[in-house]
């Protein structure tokens, strides 16, 4: 297994932390240290001058038991270890330790050295030159503090002992305190600093884990997992977005990434689904059809030739009945692989109805079902294939035909002009969300339209919604009820960016609005408050109402399940069992599209079935340059 | 008239037979091609009063085979036959001349049907033209 990044970094941080914590706790004791013994030293000094000035008198009058005593009692202080006087020569004069008086000591001893180091003596050296740290014989450490004793007229004058006037320093005064209670201090203190450290560099530790873990290693784990699933070739795959730096970038970026890898995937999918049927009904109807020629030829030829012999009559019956329909299979399957781009001409649609009819007609017993023609005698020309509208009126028209089954029924074809607005019948045919993920969810569709999917969220709860495609209308799908009058918020369910718009306000309740980028990158907006039925396409209301000729054929036959209705479109998709290809609705589909145009079904089951096509007067310009 | 009266040019000998076989039985004496050269050299080409002639031939288009028939013998009832039948094939067709269209697979009467259709019709062109 790889070493995880996230332990990676903590390491790297955690040494590099604890490297620095250790050196700033050093550099903090010695400096503690150093401030306490200079501390100390400052007392000492201090007390060594107030010793000197209340011996002043005792010693001008060489009062030396008193001074003894003095010394005695000022070195019964716990913290005071000794305090003695010792001459020029060195020699100890006075001490709190009577034991030691009359030594000498070298020049070189601990308490000369100061003063001596230069080898001359020194009037009054700085304090920190006059103190020295140094372990007795005991154990423990002290620190000592030489103060020399300066000459004056007082001495000189002084009847007892005078000294010459032209020394300088007449003895010294060493005071040497107990460090036990700084030692004890700096230990607690190295302890304390000592245990602060290994606290704050485990916290840190820890701290950078947690952080690690969630800021990197966490986000970076989903990406390896969502690459891989990705890799194994689950293009659902999305990942949660966990924040607006560069892993957050990232993580969009990949659920972007997915996105389209899926959408295309998808397209392929529908595409080589589609060629392969074609390349395959192209082969089949070439291969079989020359045989089925023969057969039926043949079998028609000698059936006509039989009706002497009824038993082998109704044989050659079955036979050319069944080669016929073998014919009607290769014939969907040729039709469905001949999806071609329209050849456009003007076009009156009243004509292509008739030739409709005229066909349905011809294969049709329709001896139970009564045909209406309603068609409007002012139809405009319209810019069309009719080799291709005619194609799709019979399909139309023999669904119809299908529904209505046995039991007899009508059908009515009618034609006529509409303005088209553009609500409630121009379908949206393209939805981002601002990453550029495609909503459009071929999967969940309104009248076999592609629904534009968002994603919901209101009171911790969260739910997809199939937005109605066409402008203006609301058959939104939805798994999950919501009841009516909240606020949802809405974002893109694969990269779960926002799709509230900051600056709008729902015009008829003031709501936040929340938009997809629709075509031409123009955006279409709803309100986000549920059941308020707002929705604005600025760019396609600008260009208002649409001439359109439409084709309605209605029947009253058994119609559609609610089930049956979204996949209605589906290639292979058919209610009719084994008589149905699947194809017919697809190539119609197909067709309507390839003219711009919209197709739309409403059904109600037991009650019949309206199929609607529109289709736009003029050819949009867009597609008359790409034909 | 001698000779054939109907040339079938079509390279599937099931096809050939069955056509034969269906027409004969109605007096019609049939004369078969199994591609597009061998058919326009075919002695019926020049003598028969009716082609059945297939869309796709192994050595050149059934269309092309219909405007060099139809630019010798102007009037000549020339029926194209296919298993690519399209409203869009048959509109071509009767654009480049053809007297008619057959979708294989067919049964004996819609070949008869298209046939004596055809030939009447033919019949009153020349007339009309005349």
């Amino acid at each position: 297994m790889h070493t995880r990044i996230g332990l990676q970094f903590v390491a790297v941080v955690g040494i590099v932390t604890s490297v620095a914590i250790g050196l700033l706790a050093m550099v903090t004791l010695r400096t503690h240290r150093r401030e306490m013994i200079a501390q100390l030293a400052q007392s000492a000094d201090l007390l060594s001058e107030t010793v000197k000035r209340s011996t002043e008198d005792d010693m001008l009058e060489n009062r030396r038991d008193r001074l003894r005593r003095q010394l005695e009692a000022i070195a019964g202080e716990k913290r005071i270890e000794r305090v003695r006087v010792f001459n020029k020569e060195g020699r100890i004069v006075l001490s709190s330790d009577g034991s030691e008086v009359g030594r000498a000591l070298d020049k070189g001893a601990e308490s000369c050295f100061a003063c001596h180091a230069q080898g001359r003596p020194l009037e009054k050296p700085p304090v920190q030159e006059r103190v020295r740290t140094f372990t007795v014989a005991d154990g423990h450490r002290v620190l000592g503090i030489v103060s020399p004793i300066q000459n004056q007229e007082s001495c000189t004058n002084a009847a007892c002992h005078a000294h010459a006037p032209d020394e300088s320093v007449l003895g010294v005064l060493d005071v040497t305190v107990s460090l036990d209670e700084v030692d004890r201090q700096i230990v607690a203190s190295r302890n304390r600093i000592v245990g602060l450290a290994v606290v704050a560099v485990v916290g840190t530790g820890l701290l950078l884990w947690w952080l690690s873990r969630h800021l990197i290693t966490g986000p970076v784990e989903a990406l390896a997992a969502g690459t891989r699933r990705v890799a194994a070739g689950d293009l659902t795959t999305t990942i949660p977005v966990t924040g607006r730096h560069e892993l957050g970038e990232l993580a969009s970026a990949f659920n972007a990434m997915t996105a389209r890898l899926s959408e295309a995937q998808r397209q392929l999918t529908q595409a080589d689904k589609l060629a392969s049927v074609g390349r395959l009904a192209a082969g089949v109807a070439h291969e079989i059809n020359n045989p089925l020629t023969g057969v039926l030829t043949y079998a028609s030829f000698l059936a006509d030739r039989t009706s002497a012999d009824p038993e082998l009559h109704t044989d050659l019956e079955v036979i050319v009945r069944e080669t016929k329909r073998c014919r009607e299979i290769v014939r969907g399957l040729l039709d469905f692989a001949r999806q071609t781009p329209p050849r456009r001409q003007s076009t009156d649609l009243n004509e292509v109805a008739r030739r409709a009819v005229a066909v349905v007609m011809n294969q049709l017993q329709l001896g139970h079902v009564a045909l209406t023609l309603d068609l409007a005698d002012d139809l405009v020309p319209v810019e069309a294939d009719p080799n291709q509208i005619q194609q799709v009126l019979v399909n139309l028209l023999l669904n119809a035909a299908d529904a209505i089954g046995e039991r007899g029924g009508t059908i009515r074809l009618t034609s006529r002009r509409a303005e088209l607005p553009p609500r409630g019948h121009e379908q949206i045919r393209h939805a981002e969300c601002p990453h550029g993920c495609d909503l459009l969810d071929p999967t969940t569709r309104v009248g076999g339209l592609p629904t534009i999917r968002v994603l919901r969220t209101h009171g911790g709860r969260e739910w997809t919604l199939g937005l109605d495609p066409v402008y203006g209308r609301f058959n939104h799908v939805s798994a999950e009820s919501c009841e009516e009058g909240v606020i949802a918020l809405a974002a893109c369910p694969r990269c779960r960016t926002t799709l509230v718009e900051s600056e709008q306000r729902c015009t008829l309740c003031g709501a936040p609005t929340f938009a997809v980028r629709g075509p031409d990158d123009q955006p279409v907006r709803w309100c986000s408050r549920t059941g308020c039925h707002h929705t604005w396409w600025e760019a396609r209301e600008r260009r208002g109402a649409a001439p359109v000729v439409e084709l309605l054929v209605e029947d009253n036959g058994r119609g559609i399940s609610r089930e049956a209705l979204p996949k209605l479109f589906e290639p292979f998709f058919t209610t009719k069992g084994a008589r149905g290809t699947g194809l017919g609705l697809a190539i119609t589909w197909g067709i309507v599209e390839g003219h711009g145009g919209t197709i739309d079904v409403e059904s109600e089951e037991g009650r019949g079935t309206r199929v609607r096509v529109c289709l736009p007067v003029a050819a949009p310009d867009r597609r008359r340059a790409a034909a | 008239m001698t000779g054939p009266d109907v040339l079938v040019i079509d390279d599937e000998p099931v096809v050939r037979e069955a056509v034969r076989h269906v027409l004969g039985a109605q007096g019609l004496e049939v004369a078969t091609a199994d591609a597009g050269a061998a058919g326009l050299a075919h002695p019926a080409a020049a003598t028969c009063r009716l082609v059945l002639c297939d869309l796709m031939l192994p050595d050149r288009s059934g269309l092309d085979v219909l405007a060099e028939l139809v630019r010798r013998r102007p009037g000549l009832p020339v029926v194209l036959i296919t298993g690519y039948a399209t409203l869009d094939h048959r509109a071509r067709a009767r654009d480049a001349g053809a007297a008619d269209f057959l979708a294989k697979p067919f049964d004996a009467k819609e070949l008869l049907d298209t046939v004596r259709r055809a030939l009447t019709c033919s019949g009153s062109t020349k007339e009309g033209n005349a």
